[in-house]
C-alpha cells in the first residue's frame, strides 16, 4: 500500500504567552489514513502539539509558533491561513464531551449550518449519516430533538465525534478522548477510530499506552517539549531505539 | 469540486465574517458607550463641583435663599453623624447574622432561606424602607428625627453586611476550624479567634462597600431624618444630610443653591468612589 | 450541619445572639409588610383593591386616590429603560468576556463597577442639569421631526419637548441599570466552559457564532435572572427619576410628557400629605411597590439560583 503524507511538521517551535518554550524543534510526518498516537508524561507537550494542527492556540493572545506544518500544499502556520476553513478541514474532539446547549439533531447540524446547508431534508440526511458513522444512530434515532445533555458520557462523546465528522474533515484530532469514559464506552470509541481511518487521518493524544499500542499505526513519544522518538507503533513498543522511550513504555517512569 | 459551488461557499464565508465583524464592532461600541456615560457623568460632576468648591462650604451654615455665601456645614456634619450611627447599628447585626448563617446554621434550610431573603432585601426599594420607618419612628413621635434616618440606613446595611460576612466566612477552610476544635476550643472561641481572623479582610471590605452603598442614599432619608437648615447634632430632631440637601437645592430656583448642590455632589461622589475602589482593590489583591 | 455540642454556656449565648441577628432579616420583611398594610388600612377600606389599582384619579383636594397613573409610569419607564439597557449591557458583557484584550478587562470591569457605585441622586441631578437641556434642545426635536408624522409610532412623539419627561427619565434609568445587567451577564458568560467554546471554534465557527450559538444559549438562564433583577431594581428607583419625570398624574401616550412613578409620587408628596386618607393612600402605594418589587426580585433570585445549580452540575 502506497503511503501518503497528510501533514508534514518541520522545525516546529511553540511558545506560550508567558514565554514558555513548550515545543522544541519538532519534525514529524503524519501519514494519511493512519492513526498516529502521541504519548508521553504529563506536561510533555503532546496536547500542545495537537492544538497546533488546528491553530487552537490562536484563541489566546500572545502564543507564538515558529517553523511550518505543511497540509497538502499550504503551511497551516502561515499568518494568512483562513482559520475558519482550516478548522472545518481539521476537526477536533476533546477530553471531556462538549455537547452544545441544543438538541442532538442541532448539535450535529451545527457545523453543516455554518457551512451553509439550509434545507431541512439535506440536513436530516447528513445528520443521520454522521450518526451512523459514529455508531450512535440506533441509540438516538427516536430522540433526535432531546437535549444533548440527556445522553450518557460515552454517548455524548460519540455525539461530539459525529458532529466533527458531519462537516467531512480530512483530519480528526483527538485529545485524550476516552480518559473521562468507562471501559465499555472506551472500547466503542476505539472500534470507531479503527473504522474511521479508512476515510480520514487521525491523530490522538493519549496518556494510556495500551490504548496507543492497540489502535495506532505510528506513535510519537514526547518529553519536555521534545519529540524523542517517532516510528511505527510496534517498533516503539517492542524495540525502541531510544533509552528514554524504552524506560517510558516499560513503565519505569511517567 | 464545481467552481460554482466553490464560489457559493466563498460568499457564504465572506457573509459570515462580515456578520461576525459587525457584531464585534457593535459590542465594542456598547462598551465604549458605557465608558462614555461614566466619563460624561463623572466629568460633569467634577467640573461643576470643583468650580463650586470653597472653604466656606465646609465651615459655614446655610444663609437664607438669595443671600450670597453660606455653606453646608450642617449637611456635612449631619451626613457624617447619620452614616456613623447607621454603621454602628447595622454592622454588628449584619456581621453576627452572617456568622450564624455560615457557622451555627451552616448548610441548613433556615440559613438558605435567610440568605435568599437577604439577597432580596438588598434590592428592595429604599424609599419603601423610608415609609416603613416613618410609620414606626416618625408618626408616633410626631416629628422627623435623625435616629429614624440612621435606622432606615441601618436596615439597608444589614442584608449587605450579612451576606458578605456569610460568604467570607464560608471561604475559610473547614479544616482550620477542625484544627481548633481538636485543641478543645468551644465553637464561639473558634469563631472569634480563628475564623474571624481568617476572614477579617473580606468582612472589612464588605463593611466599606456597605457604607459606600448607604452614604449615597437619599430616598430613605426624605421623610425620616428630613432636613434642617440649621446646624444640629441632636439626633432626636430633624437633621440635615448631604443627599437630601442636594435634592432640595437642585430642585430649588436659586443659582447659588445649584452651585452648592454640585459641590455637595462632588464631595459625596468622591467619597463613595474612593470607598468603592479601595474595597474592590482589596478584594482583587486578597482573593485572586 | 448545626453542631450539637453546645455544652459551653457562652457558646449557647453566642449562638442565640447571632441567630437573633440573622432573624432580623425576616423580621424586617414581615414588619415592613405588616406596617404598610396597617397604615394603608383606611385607604384599603375606602378604595378597595381593584378600584385602587385601576383608578387613574389622584386628587388630594377631593380625596380620591387611585394608583393606576403611578403604576403606569413605573411600568412604562422601567420597560423603556430595560429596552435601552439590555442590548448595551449584553454588548458590554460580550466585549469584556470575548473580545477585549486582557489588559482592557480590568479597567472596563472597574468602570462598570464605578458606574454602579455612583449614587442615584447624582444620576438624577446630572439628568436635570445636563441631560435634560440636551434632550429638549437637540435630541427630542430631532426625534419629533423624524417620527411625529409617522402613523402609529408618531403617537409616542407628540407635544412640546421639554426634557422633563418619560424619555429623559427612562434614559437615565437605563444608564443606571446597565452596570447590573452587564456584570451579571458577564459572570454568566464566564461560566461557559472554555472547552465547549473551543469545540465550536474547532468546527470552524467565528467568534460571533460561538457567542451567539454557544455562550448565550449556555448562559441564558443567568442572563435572564440578571435582567429580571435589573427590572426589580428599576421598579424601585427613586432619585434618578425624581428630578426629570415631573410629577404628572395622567396617563399619557407621548414620551415627551411628564409622568409619575410610585417612587416619584412618594418622594414628592409623602412629607406634605396633610390628611389621613392622603397619607394612607401613599402608604398603600408603597405597599403596591413593595409587593411588585418583592415578587420580581424573588423571581430573579429563583432564576439565578437555578442557573447556578445548572452550572455546578
Amino acid at each position: 500500500m502506497l503511503e501518503q503524507i497528510e501533514l508534514r511538521v518541520k522545525g516546529l517551535n511553540f511558545y506560550y504567552s508567558g514565554g514558555i518554550h513548550a515545543l522544541k524543534q519538532i519534525n514529524l510526518q503524519i501519514h494519511s489514513n493512519q492513526v498516529t498516537a502521541l504519548i508521553g508524561p504529563s506536561g510533555c507537550g503532546k496536547t500542545t502539539l495537537l492544538r497546533c494542527f488546528n491553530r487552537m492556540h490562536d484563541l489566546y493572545p500572545g502564543n507564538r509558533y515558529e517553523g511550518a506544518i505543511h497540509f497538502v500544499k499550504d503551511d497551516i502556520l502561515s499568518p494568512d491561513v483562513d482559520l475558519i476553513s482550516l478548522r472545518s478541514r481539521i476537526g477536533m474532539v476533546f477530553q471531556k464531551p462538549t455537547p452544545f446547549p441544543m438538541s442532538i439533531f442541532d448539535n450535529i447540524a451545527y457545523g453543516l449550518k455554518l457551512k451553509g446547508t439550509k434545507k431541512r431534508a439535506d440536513l436530516s440526511e447528513l445528520v443521520e449519516k454522521a450518526l451512523h458513522h459514529a455508531a450512535l444512530w440506533d441509540e438516538v434515532k427516536d430522540k433526535l430533538n432531546a437535549s444533548a445533555y440527556d445522553l450518557s458520557g460515552g454517548q455524548q462523546q460519540r455525539l461530539v465525534i459525529a458532529r466533527a465528522l458531519a462537516v467531512k474533515p480530512e483530519v480528526l484530532l483527538f485529545d485524550e478522548p476516552t480518559s473521562a469514559l468507562d471501559p465499555i464506552s472506551t472500547a466503542k470509541i476505539e472500534e470507531l477510530m479503527e473504522k474511521l481511518k479508512k476515510e480520514i487521518t487521525i491523530i490522538i493524544v493519549t496518556h494510556n499506552m495500551q490504548q496507543a499500542a492497540r489502535i495506532s499505526d505510528r506513535t510519537g513519544f514526547m518529553m519536555l517539549g521534545e519529540l524523542i522518538e517517532f516510528d511505527r507503533t510496534d517498533k516503539i513498543f517492542t524495540a525502541p531505539s531510544e533509552k528514554l522511550t524504552e524506560d517510558y513504555v516499560t513503565g519505569r517512569f511517567g | 469540486m464545481l467552481p460554482g459551488f466553490l464560489k457559493g461557499s466563498m460568499t457564504r464565508e465572506q457573509f459570515r465574517k462580515a456578520e461576525g465583524f459587525t457584531a464585534l464592532v457593535l459590542s465594542t461600541l456598547a462598551a465604549l458607550l458605557g465608558l462614555f456615560w461614566l466619563v460624561f457623568i463623572l466629568g460633569d460632576v467634577l467640573v461643576h463641583g470643583i468650580k463650586a468648591l470653597n472653604l466656606s462650604l465646609f465651615v459655614n451654615d446655610p444663609v437664607p435663599p438669595g443671600v450670597d455665601g453660606g455653606g453646608l456645614r450642617n449637611a456635612f456634619v449631619g451626613q457624617l453623624i447619620i452614616t456613623i450611627c447607621a454603621t454602628l447599628i447595622g454592622v454588628p447585626i449584619g456581621v453576627l447574622g452572617g456568622t450564624f448563617l455560615a457557622e451555627y446554621a451552616r448548610g441548613t434550610k433556615t440559613a438558605r432561606l435567610i440568605s435568599i431573603l437577604a439577597d432580596i432585601m438588598v434590592s428592595v426599594p429604599s424609599i419603601v424602607i423610608g415609609t416603613f420607618i416613618y410609620a414606626i419612628l416618625v408618626r408616633p413621635i410626631g416629628h422627623f428625627n435623625g435616629w429614624a434616618g440612621a435606622i432606615a440606613l441601618a436596615i439597608i446595611m444589614v442584608p449587605v453586611v450579612l451576606r458578605t460576612t456569610e460568604n467570607m466566612l464560608s471561604l475559610v477552610p473547614w479544616t482550620l476550624r477542625e484544627a481548633a476544635f481538636a485543641l478543645g476550643a468551644p465553637y464561639y472561641k473558634v469563631i472569634t479567634q480563628v475564623v474571624y481572623r481568617g476572614a477579617a479582610t473580606g468582612i472589612l471590605t464588605g463593611i466599606l462597600l456597605s457604607i459606600a452603598r448607604v452614604a449615597g442614599e437619599t430616598a430613605p432619608l426624605l421623610f425620616t431624618s428630613f432636613n434642617n437648615s440649621f446646624f444640629s447634632l441632636n439626633m432626636n430632631q430633624p437633621i440635615s444630610s448631604l443627599t437630601v440637601t442636594i435634592f432640595q437645592y437642585a430642585m430649588g430656583p436659586y443659582d447659588n443653591w445649584h452651585e452648592q448642590a454640585w459641590a455637595a455632589a462632588f464631595v459625596i461622589t468622591i467619597f463613595i468612589l474612593i470607598l468603592t475602589i479601595t474595597g474592590r482593590l482589596i478584594i482583587r489583591w486578597r482573593y485572586r | 450541619m448545626i453542631r450539637t455540642t453546645k455544652k459551653n454556656p457562652v457558646d449557647m449565648i453566642f449562638s442565640v445572639v447571632t441567630g437573633a441577628a440573622s432573624f432580623t432579616v425576616i423580621i424586617f420583611i414581615v414588619a415592613i409588610l405588616y406596617e404598610l398594610v396597617h397604615q394603608s388600612g383606611p385607604a384599603i377600606e375606602r378604595f378597595g383593591i381593584w378600584k385602587f389599582l385601576s383608578s387613574t384619579d389622584w386628587n388630594p383636594v377631593t380625596e380620591s386616590f387611585g394608583a393606576l397613573t403611578n403604576i403606569y409610569g413605573t411600568v412604562l419607564t422601567t420597560f423603556l429603560s430595560l429596552l435601552m439597557a439590555i442590548p448595551v449591557a449584553i454588548g458590554i458583557a460580550v466585549f469584556v468576556t470575548e473580545i477585549s484584550p486582557n489588559v482592557m478587562k480590568g479597567p472596563i470591569g472597574i468602570a462598570i463597577e464605578l458606574l454602579a457605585a455612583i449614587p442615584s441622586i447624582i444620576y438624577g441631578m446630572w439628568g436635570l442639569f445636563t441631560l435634560s437641556p440636551i434632550m429638549s434642545t437637540y435630541i427630542e426635536p430631532f426625534l419629533k421631526n423624524i417620527f411625529a408624522g409617522v402613523p402609529v409610532v408618531g403617537i409616542l412623539f407628540q407635544g412640546t419637548p421639554m426634557g422633563i419627561d418619560i424619555l429623559t427619565a427612562s434614559i437615565i434609568l437605563s444608564i443606571m441599570i446597565i452596570p447590573f445587567t452587564a456584570s451579571i451577564s458577564r459572570d454568566s458568560f464566564n461560566l461557559t466552559p472554555a472547552v465547549v467554546k473551543e469545540s465550536a471554534y474547532a468546527l470552524g465557527a467565528t467568534k460571533w457564532e460561538v457567542v451567539r450559538d454557544v455562550v448565550i444559549p449556555y448562559s441564558k438562564l443567568g442572563v435572564f435572572g440578571g435582567i429580571v433583577l435589573s427590572l426589580g431594581r428599576a421598579l424601585g428607583e427613586t432619585m434618578a427619576v425624581a428630578f426629570v419625570l415631573g410629577n404628572n398624574h395622567r396617563i399619557t401616550t407621548s414620551l415627551f410628557d411628564a409622568a409619575a412613578t410610585i417612587t416619584v409620587t412618594l418622594a414628592n408628596e409623602f412629607a406634605e400629605a396633610d390628611t389621613d386618607i392622603y397619607l394612607s393612600s401613599l402608604f398603600y402605594l408603597a405597599l403596591v411597590l413593595f409587593v411588585m418589587s418583592f415578587i420580581t426580585l424573588a423571581a430573579a433570585k429563583f432564576f439565578l439560583l437555578k442557573a447556578e445549580r445548572k452550572y455546578s452540575r
